[in-house]
């Protein structure tokens, strides 16, 4: 099998719906359909053409960067968790190695390929002739467990690579927390991600094996802007001091470990990537009064707007309200982004989903949020926000139940590069 | 701080759609007839001659107070009477009914539909719950020795049973131990939150003690001889809760709000199955949960009495409660079961059963709220 001319044929298939790339994807086809002008497209056949661009969309895989991490978030994702049984470092290597090449046909498309009649078909056929890249992204990330005793790489282990400490409410479950590897598969649909999951283990088999693995999909953009954040499962608006990611002074900054910094060298280019599993108690948070479950956030909850504002990105002005008069001093707004000079510097990049995974034993929805943020010092950024949320009043509304400390490498080179083959070299 | 409920609005852009009030539009019209003939009381009884403080007509059965003369110009200086059973002037209690009928203050601000109750109706009832918790930690004082001895003994099912016992009893004092001061709630009821082989492999780390480490204990087979060590200790931080206990501050707020999530907590951490993960006690404990609600609702009703139909939706629902709780334990044998003997049926009807109570004690911390809501001042414009 040649991935380039599966590449051509992707092309070459897909050329007249602009499939170049997610540039090419967005905006092209809707008005150049129009050109022949007579009878306007049916409703019908618009959606058809819009979904058939989104189905094409494709981010690189290979990079300086991985992507998945500054990308826009995609509407649905799974997060897997990975142990290593594999007998030695080589065939660890192999395994890692083999999940970048999968990866990488997968992220740019691929006509599902034939074999012959009596052997088991080498893809699972689920997304029907040609695997359409829509928008897939494959974020490969290795957990301080791997830098054990096991593999020999204890002295490539990042600094700060440690297990996830349990926080002041944490109730963490052995069985949905840690993990040796980390991939994280995002999409435009959920059919995507299943087939990319489904592939990516048949790569690996035997070798890395599932721990634990969580779902997750983003809430629809309804508005009124397209610039207004989405809602997580409380209702209210989630991510609206997010960072700039176009910014890439801040990314260096704040996101990307950068050279001479202390890391081992081969870390450089990467960040660290925190996965929690927050279940939120939503029945409990639905029988609280609208303006107590505004006061925990900070926010306006219809709107987004920090309390006494009226616009999602107005700034709060904590500096005006120095007792809580308009905003309550513990509003988890105002605890994760004080927004003061000395915090500057532990701001975090967020990247999360909405979970909802059935019901637990008393009925109750289990749904919650895969709290997802990419930050190049978790001791300096992450945990301090973490412990500075210790005491918020939200705490009795959510438990974190699992997650991890992950280090995402940076890009693989193309060719045959993996995401972590700075593993290898001396 | 606890709120009411309030009319809120669902869509995102445009004129917001005030949604129709969850509470009982009868309600309001009784009020605002109440309201009415307070003003007309107000007009038919004389003033008190320019002296007559609030005190001097407070007593009055039919209690309209009034202060002291002023000019009409000065509005906010003028004859004012206030509308009996609230802190609201008569003269703006229509007004301020038919705003608050569209869910709006008079600063344009989303508002309650209640007038506030004032914090001192709460004294005798928390001053009652008090005796209600001191004589269960009285009970556990005397229980906890008994669990010690059947450790001692060796015998597992009684130490378990006794164990059981101990910790129902802890659970009844249900209002106060989210308020109880230091790390003795912790020390008592505290569950480990770090993961076994997280730094203490093989284990729970050494501050895990308490009722919970006796559970760990005695559920995974350790010997009950050498949890004695966990009793002994469990013993010196009752005496520490017996001591602590009459000094324990409970506000109007905390104990409106106690009322609606001593079972919420038992809902999210016993039902589940979370903070009995070796007993499985959760249904013991909803029991011990319920009793302590039951008593925080007990001691509330003369201040809950009249205000919406709270009292009377959430009395129904405490008794199908305790109608479920009950079958449940003369179908086992008449022992509270544990999560996993719960049939499918069973449990259905206990979750069923606790989602209507929550439904209803969700609406308590609102009906007694104590203050008017705050107005939230405006983001100041200009940089």
């Amino acid at each position: 099998m040649k991935p380039l001319d599966r590449r051509r044929f992707l092309a070459s298939s897909l050329g007249a719906l602009g499939a170049g790339g997610i540039g090419a994807a967005i905006g092209a086809g809707l008005t150049d359909g129009g050109a022949a002008s007579p009878p306007p497209p049916s409703p019908a056949a618009l959606a058809e053409q819009v979904n058939q661009q989104a189905l094409s969309a494709r981010i690189a895989f290979d990079g300086r960067y991985q992507s998945g991490i500054l990308t826009p978030r995609q509407d649905v994702a799974t997060f897997v968790a990975l142990d290593s049984v594999a007998p030695n470092t080589s065939v660890l290597f192999e395994a890692l190695q083999a999940l970048s090449t999968e990866a990488r046909l997968l992220t740019q498309g691929e006509a599902v390929g034939v074999q012959e009649i009596d052997d088991p078909p080498p893809d699972s056929g689920i997304l029907g002739s040609l695997d359409s890249p829509d928008s897939l992204t494959v974020t490969i990330a290795l957990g301080g467990s791997l830098f054990d005793g096991r593999y020999g790489l204890a002295a490539k282990r990042p600094n700060q690579l440690t297990a996830m400490p349990a926080f002041a409410h944490d109730e963490l479950d052995a069985a949905r927390t840690g993990g040796d590897v980390l991939v994280q598969i995002c999409a435009g649909q959920r059919d995507t991600v299943v087939h990319t999951f489904r592939e990516l283990m048949r790569v690996i088999d035997g070798r890395l094996v599932v721990r634990w693995t969580i779902d997750g999909f983003q809430s629809a953009q309804r508005g009124p802007s397209t610039k207004n954040n989405r809602r997580n499962l409380f209702a209210f608006r989630d991510g609206t001091s997010n960072l700039d990611v176009n910014n890439n002074a801040l990314m260096n900054q704040l996101i990307w470990v950068q050279p001479g910094s202390g890391e081992p060298a081969w870390a450089a280019g990467g960040t660290y990537f925190i996965v929690r599993t927050i279940r939120m108690h939503v029945e409990f948070w639905d029988r609280v009064g609208m303006l107590e479950q505004e006061q925990m956030i900070g926010r306006d909850r219809v709107t987004g707007a920090p309390l006494g504002g009226t616009d999602e990105f107005q700034d709060p002005r904590y500096d005006l309200d120095p007792k809580g008069k308009r905003i309550p001093l513990d509003a988890h707004i105002r605890l994760a982004n004080p927004r003061t000079n000395a915090t500057a510097e532990q701001r975090i990049l967020r990247r999360g989903y909405n979970y909802h995974r059935g019901i637990d034993a008393a009925g109750n929805l289990d749904q919650g949020l895969v709290f997802i943020a990419f930050n190049q010092d978790p001791q300096r950024q992450f945990a301090t926000i973490q412990t500075r949320l210790d005491e918020e009043p939200m705490t009795d509304y959510i438990t974190p139940v699992g997650g991890g400390y992950f280090f995402a490498p940076r890009g693989a080179r193309g060719g045959s590069d993996w995401v972590g083959s700075g593993l290898s070299s001396a | 701080m606890a709120v009411s409920p309030l009319g809120i609005t669902d869509s995102d852009g445009g004129a917001p759609k005030p949604r129709p009030w969850r509470r009982h539009a009868r309600l309001l019209v009784g009020v605002a007839v109440l309201a009415v003939i307070a003003l007309i009381a107000a007009a038919l009884i004389p003033s008190g001659g320019g002296n007559g403080g609030t005190g001097a007509n407070a007593s009055k059965p039919f209690g309209v107070a009034t202060t002291a003369h002023a000019t009409p110009t000065k509005a906010a200086a003028a004859r004012i009477t206030t509308v009996f059973g609230s802190t609201i002037p008569a003269k703006d209690y229509g007004t301020k009914i038919a705003r608050q009928e569209q869910g709006i203050d008079a600063n344009g601000q989303l508002a309650s539909d209640l007038s506030p109750v004032a914090p001192s109706a709460f004294a005798a009832p928390i001053a009652a719950y008090r005796h209600y918790a001191e004589r269960w930690s009285t009970k556990l004082a005397a229980e906890v020795p008994a669990l010690r001895a059947a450790l001692a003994s060796g015998d597992r099912s009684a130490a378990e049973r006794a164990w059981g016992v101990a910790y129902s009893d802890y659970l009844h004092l249900g209002a106060v131990y989210g308020l109880l001061p230091g790390t003795i709630d912790q020390r008592i009821d505290g569950m480990p939150n770090t993961l076994p082989g997280d730094g203490s492999p093989g284990g729970p780390s050494a501050s895990f003690s308490g009722l919970h480490r006796v559970e760990f204990g005695l559920w995974n087979g350790a010997s009950p001889q050498s949890l004695v060590r966990w009793a002994s200790q469990l013993q010196r931080d009752v005496v520490t809760l017996r001591r602590v206990l009459p000094t324990v501050q409970i506000s109007p707020l905390d104990y409106a709000t106690r009322a609606h999530e001593i079972l919420e907590d038992a809902q999210r951490d016993l039902l589940s199955g979370t903070d009995v993960p070796w007993s499985g006690a959760g249904v013991l404990g909803t029991a011990a949960g319920l009793a302590a609600t039951q008593e925080v609702i007990g001691t509330l009703t003369p201040v809950l009495q009249g205000r919406d139909n709270t009292l009377g939706e959430v009395q129904s629902w405490l008794l199908q409660l305790q109608g479920v709780l009950n079958r449940l334990r003369a179908a086992h044998r008449g022992t509270y079961p544990s999560l996993g003997q719960l049939t499918t049926a069973e449990r259905e009807q206990l979750n069923g059963a606790m989602t209507g109570t929550l439904g209803a004690l969700a609406d308590v911390p609102g009906t007694l709220e104590t203050t008017e809501l705050p107005v939230i001042p405006k983001i100041p414009s200009g940089r």
